[in-house]
């Protein structure tokens, strides 16, 4: 037997802390999920009739299958649209680049819900491009059910896929795909069989990415789904008991949910289990000058899928300024909405701006010291602890919601009613987002440059401090950015989880939505995405980097 | 050559081991290095060299063993109280600190004075030839001049000790020659105690007061370098080290057949298999002058190689392959290609291999 002496350091703290986090917030909350799902209504005992139900009900087993198609759809067209607009803006000269990636970004940060509206008032049954379209003779279906549920997450997600894969795209090292050309391989065999492979790890993480953010939307099916019903619009009704309360129910639900992310994450996993591919940048891929219809058609694809993923938005700032007299809006110009917003519903705003604040910064720092525990000390406890902080990822926010409300409404920790409450739901909910950027970041970074800090005489955490963490300040950056758009735009767990005192922009656009009180709703997504922009931009200027840098 | 303090250790390892899960790394060290000493690792990539250095600096524990410095135990102490001093196959250096930033990095967290960490720097940076860059950024120097940073950064902080994991492998062959001089003069001027990892024989040969021959995580032999060459022990370490023929041979009856031939053998009291190893050397060609009793085997020269300084000369014999180095080559060797030869291995230059891989020492019995 081999005795191993086992060294007590600053990391072996973050250890215990980063797990006693995940322990209280993650794990606890979602037992009580598991729990519910396995309690028959009638008689209180352990049972999986509630399973059973699921498995067996026509209306259980279609929303399963419209999750999956929803998810797929959702994933497929976004998968397509972003790889598509990621490898003409890197490989080809296209021209107002910053204008394309600040349209993506808009896209990607357009407040949820009103979104979902936007897209009725432009083609639902009286839309607005429908009628102008059959006024010139053109009739086009309205976008209800499985086909316009699709297309508003294709264009809602792509930008992730954009983002994330644009980055990788620009640091393939050229030379390998000189060597295919020189072999001669066609262009498109190449792009298959050279460039998509190198990059798969970004395009299955983005896969992955909108796979999950499709199935756990709730908002897109049911303001355009109509009877296209899945498991989110399913579990919030049998929650929010509009269709009569069943939690039971609602919690089998969820983890039917939650298990079928699972598959795909570990499907991606999968996919990925060989690949050990480090670019090491040897030579950059250049942007290729085109010219004429070449060119023309570039642009026209290259704007045509920013500028409609960005319509949802330009129309709510556009709507955000109509004059409105209660929820019909009237001809002409008016700043009224803004000044309701302004006088009677401020107190979102504040609220908004800061439980963001306070997450992100809780985010940031636990979210590198665990970043750094996972890439750099490999054992089995941080195996599990990365393992583990994929949960949240497949978490639907209202599950995380109710859980939350389940578990910390009684001593010990009653957090009811708090902006703790909501503060602790998006902190939990987009910790990985920046674990996972700070260890990607730290990929770059040669481990033995902490060890020489070691070896002149500072112990791990100051060597730590003094070498990695200014090193790793970008990705540490874009984490924390991501995590702020999230934060300022989650809906989900704060509508299950908000008070009256500690309501958020989201949540008050959902609610005027649901009122019929599209100015106001539209002056305040106008506002949170003004917010959200100006954020994007100040990270992107204090860090001097690239959208790109995103995730 | 400096006068050493031979007995005085430096550093002592005693029944060092380590596994990462099931493979074992390090099967049991036992190394005594002097102080002053210049110690080489020398072994094939993967034999476990890295890990005994990271585990001497303390970035790893052991699972066994101890590590005393200058008679105190250290393995109990962590990486950043050792006071060792490393230098990095991959440099290393921090990126985003200027040249002078790397050399006072270590001595800021002893909180020297200002006015000291300048003179200690620029002393450093002289050491290493690099006065004069104290402002620059590590990106905007070549690999040779940042090693050149990496082992001033080391030396600042005075450590009793130097590790060098494969300092110049990242080089190319002539800054390698050129840098790795500089660091057996600076090492020898300091007097410090240095243990330095490589797997190119050549290097180790020429900068090394001793070597280790390691192989799979054991000691296979140490030596100086003229011992190692010379009078290797293990088969492995006369293979790893220069070029070394082996023909198969036996002994039996107090005779040592190779080929045809058959000869008194010069190690009694074995029977047995064994190999014969000569370097291309000490092989000799016909009419080359020797004194002493030699093999002598038949054959025919196949290939002819001219290095320059020299040639080789491969020959098939009835013994098998041996190559044979001819100095200073004459205008017409080349026309030797296909020519039958008889070649002699003179029996003081031979070493003879068990098949244990354990040399069989003359007059053994
Ligand atoms: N962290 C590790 N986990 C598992 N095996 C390792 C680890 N580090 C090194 N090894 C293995 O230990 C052996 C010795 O490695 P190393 O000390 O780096 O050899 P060297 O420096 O002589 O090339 C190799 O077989 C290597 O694969
Ligand atoms: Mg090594």
């Amino acid at each position: 037997m081999m005795s191993r002496r086992f060294r007590f350091d600053i990391w072996t703290f973050v250890l215990i802390g980063a797990w006693a986090i995940l322990l209280i917030l993650l794990i606890w909350p979602l037992s009580s999920i598991l729990r519910a799902s396995l309690i028959d209504n009638e008689t209180g005992t352990l049972s999986l009739v509630h399973y059973v139900e699921i498995f067996t009900t026509r209306v259980y087993q279609r929303a399963i299958g419209n999750t999956m198609i929803a998810g797929f759809g959702g994933m497929t067209g976004a998968l397509i649209l972003g790889v598509t607009l990621a490898f003409v803006t890197t490989r080809f000269h296209i021209y107002g680049r910053a204008v394309i990636q600040t349209l993506a970004v808009i896209a990607l940060v357009s407040p949820p819900f009103i979104g979902a509206y936007a897209w009725i008032v432009l083609f639902g049954a009286s839309g607005v491009v429908r009628k102008v379209l059959a006024a010139i003779g053109i009739s086009i279906p309205p976008l209800y059910g499985v086909a316009g549920v699709i297309m508003v997450f294709s264009f809602k997600f792509f930008p992730h896929v954009f983002l994330i894969t644009s980055g990788a795209l620009a640091a393939i090292n050229r030379s390998v795909e000189e060597a295919a050309e020189s072999l001669g391989v066609s262009p498109m065999k190449r792009l298959f069989t050279i460039t998509f492979p190198l990059i798969l790890p970004a395009i299955s993480a983005s896969a992955l990415l909108t796979f999950v953010l499709s199935i756990a939307d709730f908002g897109t099916p049911r303001i355009i789904g109509r009877d296209f019903n899945v498991l989110a619009t399913e579990a919030f009704n049998l929650y929010g008991g509009e269709v009569g309360e069943n939690p039971g129910m609602a919690s089998a639900l969820s983890i039917v949910l939650i298990a079928l992310s699972m598959i795909i994450v570990f499907g991606q996993r999968w996919v990925l289990r060989k690949n050990v591919y480090y670019s090491n940048m040897i030579k950059k891929p250049e942007r290729q000058q085109v010219s004429g219809l070449k060119s023309l058609g570039l642009h026209v694809l290259a704007y045509g899928i920013v500028l409609f993923g960005a319509l949802p938005a330009i129309i709510v700032v556009l709507f955000s300024f109509r004059r409105t007299s209660g929820p019909v809006f009237q001809p002409g110009l008016s700043l009224q909405s803004y000044e309701k917003v302004i006088s009677t519903v401020s107190e979102p705003i504040w609220n908004t701006l800061i439980f963001s604040s306070i997450a992100v910064v809780a985010i940031v720092i636990t979210g590198t010291l665990i970043g750094y525990l996972i890439s750099r000390r490999p054992s089995f406890a941080t195996g599990s602890l990365d393992a583990i902080l994929m949960v949240p990822y497949v978490v639907p926010g209202i599950v995380m919601g109710i859980a939350f409300i389940t578990r910390f409404n009684d001593p010990p920790i009653a957090l009811t009613g708090t902006g703790l409450i909501i503060i602790l739901a998006i902190y939990i909910r987009r910790l990985p987002y920046s674990a996972r950027s700070v260890s990607a970041a730290l990929k770059q970074v040669g481990p033995n440059l902490e060890d020489a800090a070691v070896s002149l005489g500072y112990s791990p955490g100051k060597a730590f401090m003094k070498v990695t963490v200014p090193l790793i300040v970008p990705g540490i950056l874009a984490g924390a950015l991501m995590s702020f758009v999230t934060a300022m735009n989650e809906l989900s767990s704060s509508l299950v989880l908000y008070v009256g005192s500690t309501i958020t922009m989201p949540v008050r656009i959902y609610l005027s939505v649901m009122d019929g009180e599209y100015g106001t709703a539209s002056a305040l997504s106008t506002i949170l995405l003004v917010m959200t922009v100006a954020a994007v931009y100040a990270a992107f200027h204090l860090s001097g980097r690239k959208e790109s840098a995103l995730l | 050559m400096r006068q050493k303090e031979w007995g005085v250790a430096g550093l002592k390892i005693q029944g060092l081991a380590k596994s990462y899960r099931e493979v074992r790394v390090l099967e049991n060290i036992n190394l005594d290095i002097a102080s002053g000493e210049f110690f080489t690792l020398l072994g094939p990539s993967g034999c476990g060299k890295t890990t005994l250095l990271r585990t001497i600096a303390g970035f790893q524990s052991q699972d066994r063993g101890e590590i005393i410095v200058n008679g105190e135990r250290i393995d109990h102490k962590p990486a950043h109280k050792r006071d060792i001093g490393m230098v990095f196959q991959d440099y290393a250096i921090f990126p985003h600190l200027t040249v002078a930033e790397n050399v006072a990095f270590g001595l800021k967290a002893r909180s020297l004075p200002k006015s000291e960490i300048r003179t200690r720097v620029d002393e450093s940076l002289a050491m290493v030839r690099l006065e004069g860059y104290q402002n620059r950024l590590p990106a905007e120097m070549s690999g040779g001049q940042q090693q050149r940073i990496g082992l001033a950064r080391a030396m600042a902080i005075r450590p009793t000790l130097l590790l060098m994991d494969e300092p110049l492998s990242n080089l190319d062959a002539k800054l390698r020659i050129e840098l790795r001089e500089d660091i057996r003069d600076i090492q020898r001027r300091l007097g410090i105690t240095t243990i330095y990892v490589t797997h190119d024989q050549e290097e180790a040969l020429a900068v090394s007061d001793r070597i280790c021959v390691m192989n799979k995580g054991n000691v296979e032999q140490i030596g100086t370098p003229f011992e190692i060459y010379r009078k290797p022990l293990r088969r492995f370490a006369a293979a790893f080290v220069g070029t070394m023929n082996f023909v198969p041979g036996r002994i039996e009856g107090g005779r040592l057949s190779i080929g045809s031939q058959s000869i008194p053998s010069p190690a009694g009291g074995i029977d047995g298999p064994i190999e014969v190893a000569i370097r291309p050397e000490n092989v000799l060609l016909a009419g080359d002058p020797h004194r002493g009793e030699a093999i002598t085997l038949k054959g025919e020269v196949r290939k002819v190689t001219f290095l320059g300084r020299e040639a080789h000369y491969t020959l098939s014999t009835e013994a098998g392959e041996i190559v044979a180095q001819v100095a200073d080559p004459e205008r017409d060797f080349i026309e030797m290609e296909g020519r039958p030869i008889e070649v002699k291995l003179p029996l003081g230059r031979v070493a003879l291999f068990k098949s244990n891989g354990d040399v069989v020492e003359a007059g053994q019995g």
